[in-house]
């Protein structure tokens, strides 16, 4: 007879008539808490009988919303209301003992919705990890190769973006050092080779190379100058 | 009937260990009406989550209550071990029962020299915190902490207790438990403290279950409720549970549970140590809890029923983590219990209670 948990999602209208039945059916009421989302509050009631507990989330609710008191069912509820009153800010009607915002003595109103600079990095890096999950998992979908390459910009998209600007220009120097260090390294090849050769031979060769690049370097101003 | 007239009584008062005021509308010497207040020294630990990792956190988690020290650490760490599916090790699982019972004992016999000093049986008061001390000895002795232990942790525990410190709890509970059922006998004759608690601050069988109420306070109304029934991590390794339970809901049978709850404890320990087994105390934990993961646990706190519930967000943070403890539960039935209560009454019926304002004020 292990504990056995299940997790609800309800409407706020059906807040009084889930308290109601679940009194009806000989449920205790075990909790009331709040969680600050980015959605909003979300309210969660928690009834429990014989190893069962079942906990019903009302999503999202905002500080407009107002929800109905179950202390009619359950006086034991009182504490939670008034405390996510004072802690979240919800609006819960006809509480049967209401402090009126005043449950707690406290040096700022709301405090658990304030979200802290450690709250917020956390959900910036979580939605950077989910949208790099989302990419990967699209281009997997859309049969692209999924080489180094990809699983580099899947990589750089669940960074900071500050971070992945200075990876993507430190690859763009590297890039461009190979590049650079391939052309001189085929220069050197090409003059060992003339070096090898017959001297009036190798003169032919350099000045036939020499009138490519001239006329190379001559097509590429008159297309400039077009 | 005279005049209804409210009297404050607390948050400073000799009889409260700590801060509870409430609003007593009296006429006469009855009390009509109470009105519970807290929030004096609210620490809103539950949103340091933000900013300790689910290891660290352990260590607040255990901070919440000096008394329910190691109970907060093993509900936290079993909670998150369920978000995180970790199955820890069985000697890990017995250890944190065993030291669990032993905060009940510790627990229950702080509370019960707290009652013998309110109804001004101070030598009993004495006695009930002498055999404390030994309690207190044996956590020193294998956990290196009296008050904070800091030996749970998420995926096990990280002390292991020896055989000759398994042998050492032995003679200290056989010891103990001598001395205390001359205590507890005295808690259970004796005139002067029957007449302070037998008929007082009454709670029927059917406004504890309608009230919600949780721990002592619930079972001593009759009903059979105590989360060790489930037989959940540790105490599935006990042959059977049955909880100690009194009919009368009154202070009187308050006191017996509690002093019937330690002698109970005891037999759990020697039963698990009968039983321990060898092997590993804990496992390693990798990862962190995926985000929207939920899990909830239910733990027997010394004061009563403890949920825990924890949410992740895909970070080593959670995004929330959620202690309902015990007294906050009880504070609807310790209304209803002071209701009609003589004035000279009020305080036996709320340390009869064992209202924890730090557990409620996390």
């Amino acid at each position: 007879m292990a504990l056995e948990a299940k997790f609800m999602e309800m409407g706020a209208g059906d807040i009084l008539r889930c308290a109601q039945e679940h009194k009806a059916a000989g449920w205790r009421f075990v909790q009331l808490l709040c969680t600050n989302t980015d959605d909003g509050i979300d309210v969660q009631y928690s009834y429990m009988k014989d190893q069962l507990i079942e906990n019903w989330t009302v999503k999202g609710v905002s500080k407009e919303d107002h929800l109905p008191s179950i202390t009619g069912e359950f006086l034991a509820a009182f504490v939670f209301e008034n405390e996510s009153h004072d802690l979240f800010g919800v609006q819960i009607d006809n509480i049967a003992i209401d402090f009126g915002g005043r449950f707690y003595d406290l040096a700022m109103a709301e405090p658990m919705t304030v979200i802290s600079p450690e709250q917020k990095a956390a959900r910036e890096k979580a939605a950077k990890i989910a949208a790099a999950k989302a990419a990967k998992e699209k281009q997997a979908a859309a049969g692209a190769p999924a080489g180094a390459d990809a699983d580099l910009e899947a990589k750089l998209a669940g960074m900071d973006p500050e971070k992945a600007a200075k990876v993507r220009a430190a690859m763009a120097a590297k890039a461009k050092k190979e590049v650079a260090e391939k052309a001189a390294s085929a220069d050197a090849e090409l003059e060992a080779k003339l070096a090898g050769m017959d001297p009036e031979k190798a003169a032919k060769v350099r000045a036939a190379m020499e009138a490519k690049k001239a006329r190379a370097a001559a097509q590429e101003t008159e297309g400039k100058g077009e | 009937m005279g005049k209804a007239t409210v009297i404050p009584f607390g948050p400073q008062h000799p009889v409260l260990p700590e801060p509870l005021h409430l609003d007593l509308v009296v006429e006469d010497e009855k009390v009509i009406e109470a009105i519970p207040q807290i929030g004096f020294i609210h620490r809103g630990l539950e949103k340091l989550v933000e900013t300790r990792d689910y290891n660290q956190f352990i260590y607040v988690a255990e901070r919440i209550c000096g008394i329910c020290a190691f109970g907060h650490s093993m509900g936290y760490a079993e909670t998150v071990e369920r978000l995180m599916g970790i199955e820890i090790p069985d000697r890990a699982k017995m250890l944190r029962v065993i030291w669990h019972e032993l905060s009940r004992i510790h627990s229950h016999i702080l509370w019960m020299g707290l009652a013998a000093d309110a109804f001004g049986f101070e030598s009993l008061f004495m006695h009930c915190w002498r055999l404390r001390e030994r309690v207190l000895d044996l956590f020193e002795a294998t956990t290196g902490g009296r008050v904070i232990f800091s030996v749970v942790r998420v995926g096990g525990v990280n002390r292991d207790i020896t055989d000759e410190q398994l042998k050492q709890f032995v003679d200290v509970l056989d010891g103990i438990k001598g001395e205390y059922k001359e205590i507890c006998d005295t808690f259970l004759t004796d005139r002067s403290v029957k007449n302070r608690t037998v008929g007082v601050g009454h709670i029927s069988y059917d406004d504890a279950l309608a009230l919600s109420m949780v721990g002592p306070f619930v079972r001593a109304s009759g009903v059979k409720q105590d989360v060790r029934m489930l037989r959940n991590d540790g105490y599935a390794f006990l042959d059977g549970f049955e909880p100690v339970i009194d009919p009368q809901g009154d202070c009187y049978a308050r006191v017996k549970v509690r002093a019937l709850e330690v002698l109970q404890s005891i037999d759990i320990i020697e039963e698990l140590i009968r039983k321990l087994v060898p092997g590993e105390i804990a496992v390693t934990v990798k990862g962190n809890p995926a985000d929207g993961a939920e899990a909830c646990n239910v733990l027997e706190q010394p004061r009563g029923e403890c949920y825990y519930y924890a949410r992740g967000n895909g970070t080593k943070n959670l995004a929330r983590m959620r202690m309902r403890t015990p007294t906050s539960q009880n504070l609807a039935g310790m209304t209803t219990a002071l209701a009609g209560c003589d004035l000279a009454d009020v305080n036996m019926i709320v340390l009869t209670i064992d209202p924890c304002i730090s557990c409620t004020e996390r």
